[in-house]
C-alpha cells in the first residue's frame, strides 16, 4: 500500500516538474533560445510571493498566483524585448546562452542583495497538511490541487497553439520567422509574448514549489536543472512530453527516497541519465 | 497607371554586391515576366520589393508610397505579395491554417478561403492535412492561395513551375488567368523562357545583376533572347 501512495505522490508532484519544464520546452520550440535564466526566474517568482504574502497576509499564497504570474509575464517580455531579441537572429545559437547566462549570474546576486541567502518557504497553512482518504489510499489534497493546475495549464496551452489565431501565429513564426513578416507579423512581438507567457508557466511552478521545498536565491540552478531533465526526458518542443517527462521524474525521485531516505533527487536524475542513453530524442516523441 | 517602379536598385550580401542599378515598371493590370538564368538576381530582386533584404540602395515606388527602406512587415498591408522560392510553407500548420495567415492583413478585396477553394478545389478536399501530406503542385497551390488571401494588388510569383510536372505547371499557369481576372497585377519570375513569354505582358531579362533586355513579350525575337540571357 505504502509503495501504491509513493507512486501516487510522484505523479502528483510530477505535474509540478512537467510545469517547470513546459515554459523553457515553449521557448526552445519557438525562438530556438535556451534561457538559462529560467531556473532564476522561478525563484524570482517565489520570492515575489514571499513578498506578496507580506503585503496581504490575509490572503492565501495560492490566491497569490495569478498576480505573480503577471508579473513574471511582464519580466518575460520585457527581457526578450530589450535583450534577447537583440541576439535570436545571430546563427550563432551561442550568443542566447552566454546572455541569458549572463542574466542568470546579475539576477542570482541582486537576489542575495535583497533578500539575503536565509532559506525561505511559502507556507500554505493546514492545506499543506491536509489529505484525502480514498480506500485506505492517503493522499495530500495540495498535491492533488498542484497535478490538477498542472494538467488545466497544459491543457489550456495546448489549446491556444492548437485553436487560436495566436496559437497558429506563434507556430508560423516557429516554422520561418522571415516568411511571417510577408503577412505582416513582427516576429519579434510574437517572441515577446511567447517569453511572457514561459515564465509565467515558469512563476507558477516555482510558487507551487515553494510550498513543498524552501529555496535560497542559489536555487535557480536546481530548478533549471530539473527543468532541463522535463524537457529533455519528454523530447524537445513537445508540451505534453514535457508534463510526462514530468512525472516520470517525480515518481523516481519519489521511490528513490523511499529507498533511501538520504537520497534526495539522486534517482530522478539517474532514471534522466538512462532515459538518456536508451531513448536520445526523448521518451515521448509525438508529432506537434 | 503605373503600380510599381523601381529606379536604380543596388542590393548586397555583405560586401557581395547581386544587382546593379535596376530599373522596372509594373503597370496596373499587367503581368510582366522576369527571366534570366540561375543566380541572375531573380530572387533578390523580389526579396528586395518585399523588404526582406535590407541592404537595398535606389528608389521603389510602389501604388505612389516609396518602400525602399520600409520593413516587410508594413511593406505586406500595403498590397505586395510573395510566393516564395521553395514555397516555404509552415510544417506545423494545415493547409487551410497556412492560408488563414494569408489573411491576417486582412485587406478587402475578392478573395478569400471560399475563393481560393473555389481556384483550386483540392486544397478544400485537404483542408485538415499538413503540408507534406500533399503533392508538390498541390503545395505550390497552397503558397499561391496563401498570397492570395492577402487580396494584393501585386503578386509576385518566384519560380512557381520549378520541379513540377507539365500537366500541372499547366493548371497553375491557367489559375494565374484567374487571378488576373480579379485585377491582380503579376511578377514572373521563370527559368522556363517560353512558358513565361506565353504568360506576359512584357518581359524583363536579368543577367549578373543587370537588366539586360526588356520589351513587349509577343515582340522578341529568340536571338535576342538568348543573348539577354546568356550574355553571348
Amino acid at each position: 500500500m505504502i509503495w501504491v501512495e509513493t507512486i501516487i505522490n510522484g505523479v502528483l508532484y510530477g505535474g509540478l516538474y512537467g510545469l517547470l519544464g513546459v515554459g523553457l520546452a515553449l521557448a526552445v520550440g519557438v525562438m530556438r533560445v535556451v534561457n538559462l535564466s529560467h531556473g532564476e526566474f522561478i525563484v524570482l517568482s517565489a520570492f515575489l510571493g514571499v513578498s506578496l504574502v507580506r503585503v496581504v497576509p490575509w490572503l492565501h499564497p495560492l490566491a497569490l498566483l495569478l498576480p505573480v504570474a503577471v508579473i513574471a509575464f511582464c519580466l518575460g517580455f520585457g527581457l526578450q524585448a530589450v535583450l534577447i531579441n537583440r541576439v535570436v537572429t545571430r546563427p550563432d545559437p551561442f550568443a542566447g546562452i552566454l546572455l541569458t547566462f549572463g542574466v542568470a549570474v546579475v539576477m542570482r546576486n541582486l537576489m542575495v542583495e535583497i533578500y539575503g541567502a536565509d532559506p525561505r518557504h511559502l507556507q500554505a497553512g493546514h492545506l499543506a497538511q491536509a489529505s484525502a482518504g480514498f480506500g485506505g489510499l492517503h493522499v495530500g489534497v495540495l498535491p492533488l490541487l498542484i497535478l490538477a493546475l498542472s494538467v488545466a495549464l497544459f491543457t489550456a496551452l495546448q489549446l491556444v497553439l492548437t485553436r487560436t489565431r495566436f496559437g497558429r501565429i506563434v507556430r508560423a513564426t516557429a516554422d520561418h520567422r522571415d516568411v511571417v513578416r510577408l503577412m505582416g507579423v513582427n516576429p519579434g512581438r510574437v517572441y515577446n509574448l511567447v517569453m511572457g507567457l514561459s515564465l509565467a508557466l515558469a512563476s507558477v511552478a516555482g510558487m507551487l514549489l515553494a510550498i513543498r521545498a524552501s529555496f535560497t536565491p542559489y536555487s535557480g540552478v536546481e530548478r533549471l536543472l530539473v527543468a532541463f531533465e522535463v524537457v529533455v526526458l519528454g523530447g524537445l518542443g513537445t508540451f505534453w512530453g514535457a508534463m510526462l517527462g514530468g512525472i516520470t521524474l517525480g515518481v523516481a525521485e519519489l521511490v528513490g527516497l523511499r529507498l533511501d531516505p538520504n537520497a534526495g533527487p539522486l534517482y530522478a536524475h539517474l532514471l534522466f541519465l538512462v532515459g538518456v542513453l536508451l531513448r536520445p530524442n526523448g521518451l515521448f516523441r509525438a508529432r506537434t | 497607371m503605373t503600380l510599381l517602379e523601381v529606379q536604380a536598385l543596388d542590393a548586397f550580401y555583405g560586401d557581395f554586391q547581386a544587382l546593379f542599378g535596376v530599373t522596372l515598371r509594373v503597370e496596373a493590370g499587367e503581368t510582366v515576366a522576369l527571366i534570366g538564368a540561375n543566380g541572375a538576381g531573380k530572387t533578390t530582386f523580389l526579396k528586395c520589393l518585399v523588404g526582406l533584404i535590407g541592404s537595398r540602395r535606389g528608389e521603389i515606388r510602389f501604388a505612389g508610397e516609396p518602400i525602399a527602406a520600409a520593413p516587410a512587415e508594413r511593406i505586406s498591408r500595403l498590397g505586395l505579395s510573395l510566393v516564395p522560392e521553395g514555397r516555404l510553407l509552415f510544417p506545423s500548420l494545415t493547409v487551410e491554417e497556412n492560408l488563414m495567415m494569408g489573411g491576417l492583413s486582412r485587406r478587402p478585396g475578392a478573395w478569400s478561403l471560399a475563393r481560393v477553394y473555389e481556384l483550386f478545389p483540392v486544397l478544400g478536399e485537404r483542408r485538415r492535412q499538413w503540408p507534406d501530406q500533399l503533392s508538390g503542385g498541390q503545395q505550390h497551390m497552397v503558397a499561391i492561395g496563401r498570397a492570395l488571401m492577402s487580396n494584393p494588388k501585386l503578386l509576385l510569383c518566384d519560380e512557381i513551375s520549378l520541379g513540377l510536372a507539365p500537366l500541372v505547371v499547366d493548371q497553375i499557369y491557367e489559375s494565374l488567368g484567374h487571378i488576373r481576372a480579379e485585377g491582380a497585377s503579376i511578377v514572373l519570375v521563370e527559368q522556363d523562357v517560353k512558358r513565361a513569354a506565353g504568360a506576359a505582358d512584357r518581359v524583363y531579362c536579368l543577367l549578373k545583376g543587370r537588366v539586360t533586355l526588356h520589351g513587349q513579350a509577343r515582340g522578341l525575337g529568340l536571338e535576342q533572347l538568348s543573348r539577354a540571357y546568356f550574355g553571348t
